[in-house]
């Protein structure tokens, strides 16, 4: 067993039990545990990069930091992945197409709100094409602030990620995760999803607003008056 | 012909007899004249490069009498000024001798900028934009549409009377 200094074990309890059996050739498992391994050691990112965080994501799958070696290899298409990004500030005309493909990603999937921006709008809150926040439209599993987070936080967002998939699928209650503390910034007007003040006819309209994108882009609904 | 004239500002102050006061803001251009300067910039001077076309608006203003001391000449009365929008103009000559020129238009809200996208087809992307930022109607324009804000946005934000904090449903 992989036991570093400190007495830590940072492997799966998998592993140990292989380990200690004579000759380590025979691997005995339960077959949901050697599931739930498979799964959280291949996230395939989705990288829903829109401004600066992007570059640190990119930075976090190059060779220095190197998110391949825990599995995750970025993909261009929302088909094949497992986990989105959301690296950088959403707008009220990205948002409906984030949401767009985060609903063509296969399930299970999983989000990470990666910098303040996407966790929060952060100072473009209050700017009239700034969505205040991913989790009013889609939701977040894993927030990672910063602005931006190095590439070490986004790999400790990881395996925080992997960590949740790994007692969600064991059974475990895990407490959903909460954005970060904003104090002295205005709440937005949307409540966040899971939030009791939320309108539950907001999340209705917003899939209605997806649906209603044209196949170019184009909003086939006429502007409402009071929006 | 090509001209290579190394003052376009005096050049278009003797061809077309406006001075120019700023050299940022360049000549003001009676709206009729703007593509009749802009094709003999491109086809004389050769300016073949749009560096950017920006539009701002101002409100209306009142009539301001400026302030004066008791028996001094009364200072000439501001005049009023109309709801306007104003859209300045900066194109490139490239090659040997690189240089930029400038030239403005105001627009009084309701009237309509006529399009250069005929003379430089570089101005369509930027005339769209002031379009859709600013709410200045480009006449003549191809392909006038939002190029910014989604398809279904209303106003224009960057106009001074736009409440900054709209909301979006459904996304803020």
């Amino acid at each position: 067993m992989a036991v570093d200094e400190s007495g830590r074990n940072y492997t799966h309890p998998v592993y140990g039990y292989a380990e200690s059996l004579p000759g380590a050739d025979l691997f005995l498992t339960k077959a949901d545990e050697f599931l739930t391994w498979g799964l959280k050691n291949a996230l395939w990112v989705f990288p829903m990069a829109t401004s600066c965080c992007g570059i640190e994501f990119m930075a976090a799958a190059c060779s220095r930091f190197d998110m391949d070696r825990i599995g995750s290899i970025a993909r261009g298409t929302p088909r094949q992945c497992d986990v989105m990004i959301i690296a950088g500030t959403i707008t009220v005309k990205m948002a409906p197409r984030v949401k767009k493909l985060w609903d063509q990603m296969p399930e299970p999937k999983w989000a990470i709100a990666m910098g303040s921006c996407a966790i929060s709008g952060d100072f473009y809150r209050d700017i009239y094409s700034v969505v205040p926040g991913v989790d009013t439209f889609m939701p977040v599993d894993v927030y990672v602030p910063g602005c931006p987070p190095n590439p070490d936080d986004l790999l400790m967002g990881m395996r925080r990620l992997q960590e949740k998939i790994t007692q969600v699928r064991a059974g475990t209650w895990v407490e959903p995760e909460l954005a970060p503390d904003t104090a002295g910034f205005k709440r937005p007007e949307i409540g966040r999803l899971g939030d009791p003040d939320r309108d539950p006819r907001t999340s209705q309209d917003q899939l209605d607003s997806v649906l209603n994108l044209g196949i170019h882009g184009e909003a086939t609904r006429a502007p409402q008056a009071d929006e | 012909m090509i001209v290579d004239h190394p003052d376009t500002a005096a050049w278009v102050a003797e061809r077309f007899g406006w001075q120019t006061a700023d050299p940022e803001l360049g000549p003001q251009v009676p709206a009729d004249q703007l593509v009749a300067l802009a094709t003999a910039l491109r086809d004389e001077l050769d300016f073949a490069y749009v560096v950017y076309c920006v539009a701002v608006h101002y409100p209306a203003e009142d009539e301001i009498q400026p302030k004066f001391k008791e028996g001094e000449e009364p200072p000439p009365v501001i005049p009023a000024k109309p709801d306007r929008c104003l859209v300045t103009y900066r194109v490139r000559r490239l090659g040997p001798g690189t240089t930029t020129f400038g030239f403005h238009l105001w627009v009084p809200t309701g009237e309509t900028c006529p399009s250069l996208v005929d003379v430089w087809a570089g101005m369509d992307w930027q005339e769209r934009e002031q379009y859709d930022l600013v709410g200045v109607v480009f006449d003549g324009h191809p392909d006038l549409r939002r190029i910014m804000m989604s398809e279904d946005w209303p106003g224009h934000p960057l106009r001074r009377d736009y409440a900054i904090d709209t909301r979006h449903h459904p996304w803020r």
